[in-house]
């Protein structure tokens, strides 16, 4: 069995309060493992312990008990990022570089060499589709640019893991499509993905596996398709089924053990009819 | 380009390369900020000060000049160097710039130098600029008085008083005054980052910061004052030592009025002062680094 891109054992987190004897317990006796390969979806109510289980693993914060590891290597340790890359929600990179400025200056951060830097700008400036905005500043970029920028940043190094924090928070729906095909294009290639977010339809369309968080309490975690089927329903989609067919199917349902639940017209998501609309014109 | 193979080069505990690009980002952030315009006015103060001096002795002209220089030197630097140090990690913080950043396999105490390192730059940079202003106005004022001199001194005296000016504007003096003026900015910034590391704001930072500025310029005159008095208790005295060890004399750390009046500064007294700074810069960064290292951000 492979290493887990995660693991997570016994992880317990308590804040003081300053000037007071209370304290705030954000994640509780938190253990779980995100598989290398997989997009996992940490889900929650705000205040759940979303944020600081992802500060954790990140080493941004220190745990108060527990361990966590990225790929094996304790996530205390400054070399077990070398396998990360990190989107924070709502970032602001530095607005007077441009974006290839941005990800020169990661790219030396990570320790690569010039020329590696350099093709590695082109390759993911070329994949978030801002080739055209290289040369421009970041304090001119939209926010659904800014976070493009934010996961090439991110994959600058070429990690094995990606952590994003509410990566589609503020962006409009075309955007947060483009940001969502983005994961699934890393998710082909092997990436892990760490996903945080709020927007529970699009978990459900690009995670495999979720966790929700309460209270720094893992209270569900599975397989996504698991957790949210209905055990003792089944639905049937047909497409040009005539009247006659419909008629035939509700008659051996009457007959059988089984009740016909809802029968109704699918419908495309609100999503899906807005980028339709909005979306380029078809000649 | 797949997951399988990652192509970061093996870790470095200490890598120069990373602080050199923290450092360079950070020149660059603070020179975007525009905060070379006070040159302007440092400029437009030391030109004006010639205007109320022009009925004075060549000596007392030159004094005034660098009397004026140095001390708007010494204000400026501090001046940019708290608020510049001020707002580094704070600004970092609230745009999570700083988790993008310690996100990467970059250590805390590399990215703490990078952003110190680059407001030294600033200030080398800015007290290189201001020391440039400042020649050249001495040099041309030297000039002047030379010109007035060899117009008006007769033959017999003319070669004394020529030299009694050169004398009286470029000495060997100037060079580590302005190192000293220089040290005791970055010291101020070194206060200022440690204190940026466990604030909440950029603006309690530099209250902060400008209150122990105060303290270190006062402390020597209070503790000669509390020392030299009768009723002085014990505790009085243990607090003036803990005062003492925790903020330098400011005042003890500035060339200026020898250079002004004249004195010769020796080597001893130079290597003593830059010492001192040196040190406290030191501990500052190192407590700072302490602090920065245990944050939970």
């Amino acid at each position: 069995m492979s290493t887990p891109a995660i693991s997570i054992q016994n992880l317990t987190k308590v804040y003081p309060i300053p000037f007071k004897r209370e304290k705030v317990t954000a994640v509780q006796d938190l253990s779980l493992t995100v598989e290398a390969g997989q997009v996992y979806g940490l889900l929650g109510p705000n205040g759940s312990g979303k944020s600081t289980t992802m500060k954790i693993v990140l080493g941004l914060v220190t745990p108060t008990s527990g361990k966590t590891e990225i790929f094996g290597r304790d996530s205390t340790t400054v070399e077990s990022r070398e396998d990360v890359g990190f989107l924070p929600e709502n970032p602001y990179f530095y607005k007077y570089l441009t974006g290839e400025e941005t990800l020169h200056f990661y790219g030396k951060l990570c320790g690569l060499s010039r020329a590696r830097i350099r093709d590695r700008s082109k390759e993911l400036l070329k994949l978030v589709g801002l080739e055209d905005a290289a040369a421009r500043r970041l304090g001119g970029y939209s926010k659904g640019m800014l976070q493009r920028i934010g996961l090439a940043q991110a994959m600058i190094q070429e990690p094995r893991l990606l952590v994003l924090d509410e990566p589609t928070a503020g962006v409009d729906p075309a955007g947060s499509r483009e940001i969502r095909d983005l994961i699934l294009d890393f998710k082909q290639r092997g990436i892990t993905v760490l996903l945080c977010s709020h927007l529970l339809e699009q978990v459900q369309e690009i995670c495999d596996r979720v966790g929700i968080l309460d209270h720094g309490v893992l209270i569900r975690e599975g397989v996504l398709g698991d957790l949210i089927s209905i055990e003792n329903q089944t639905e049937i989609i047909l497409e040009n089924a005539p009247p006659e067919l419909l008629a035939q199917i509700r008659e051996m349902i009457g007959k059988s053990s089984g009740r016909l639940v809802a029968e109704h017209r699918p419908q495309k998501t609100l999503e899906r009819y807005f980028l339709d609309v909005t979306g380029p014109k078809q000649s | 380009m797949t997951a399988a193979a990652p192509i970061a080069t093996k870790h470095k505990i200490f890598s120069p390369a990373r602080v050199t690009a923290i450092a360079s980002n950070t020149l660059l952030e603070l020179v975007r900020l525009k905060v070379f315009y006070f040159l302007l006015l440092f400029a437009l103060l030391i030109i004006g000060s010639s205007f109320f001096t022009s009925k004075f002795t060549f000596q007392e002209q030159f004094q005034v000049l660098k009397d004026v220089s140095l001390g708007a030197m010494s204000i400026f630097t501090w001046l940019l160097g708290v608020l510049a140090t001020a707002m580094l990690l704070p600004k970092d913080i609230e745009d999570r710039t700083l988790y993008t950043i310690l996100a990467k396999p970059v250590p805390r105490f590399e990215y703490l130098l990078g952003k110190f390192l680059g407001v030294l730059l600033l200030l080398f940079v800015a007290i290189s600029l201001m020391a440039g202003v400042f020649l050249v106005i001495l040099y041309a004022r030297q000039q002047d008085a030379l010109a007035n001199a060899a117009r008006l001194v007769p033959a017999n005296a003319l070669q004394e008083q020529l030299a009694d000016i050169r004398a009286a504007t470029f000495n060997k003096n100037l060079l580590p005054g302005i190192v000293i003026i220089y040290l005791k900015s970055a010291l101020c910034a070194a206060l200022t980052l440690l204190l940026s590391t466990f604030a909440s704001s950029s603006i309690f930072t530099i209250i902060m910061s400008v209150i122990v500025y105060l303290i270190g310029h006062i402390q020597a005159i209070a503790r000669d004052a509390y020392l030299a008095s009768q009723t002085t208790t014990a505790l009085t005295k243990a607090f003036l030592a803990i005062v003492a060890l925790l903020i330098p004399d400011l005042n003890s750390l500035t060339l200026v009025d020898d250079i002004v009046v004249g004195n010769a500064i020796s080597m001893v007294l130079f290597v003593k002062t830059a010492s001192l700074g040196l040190t406290y810069i030191g501990i500052y960064f190192l407590v700072g680094y302490f602090v920065f290292s245990a944050k939970e951000l």
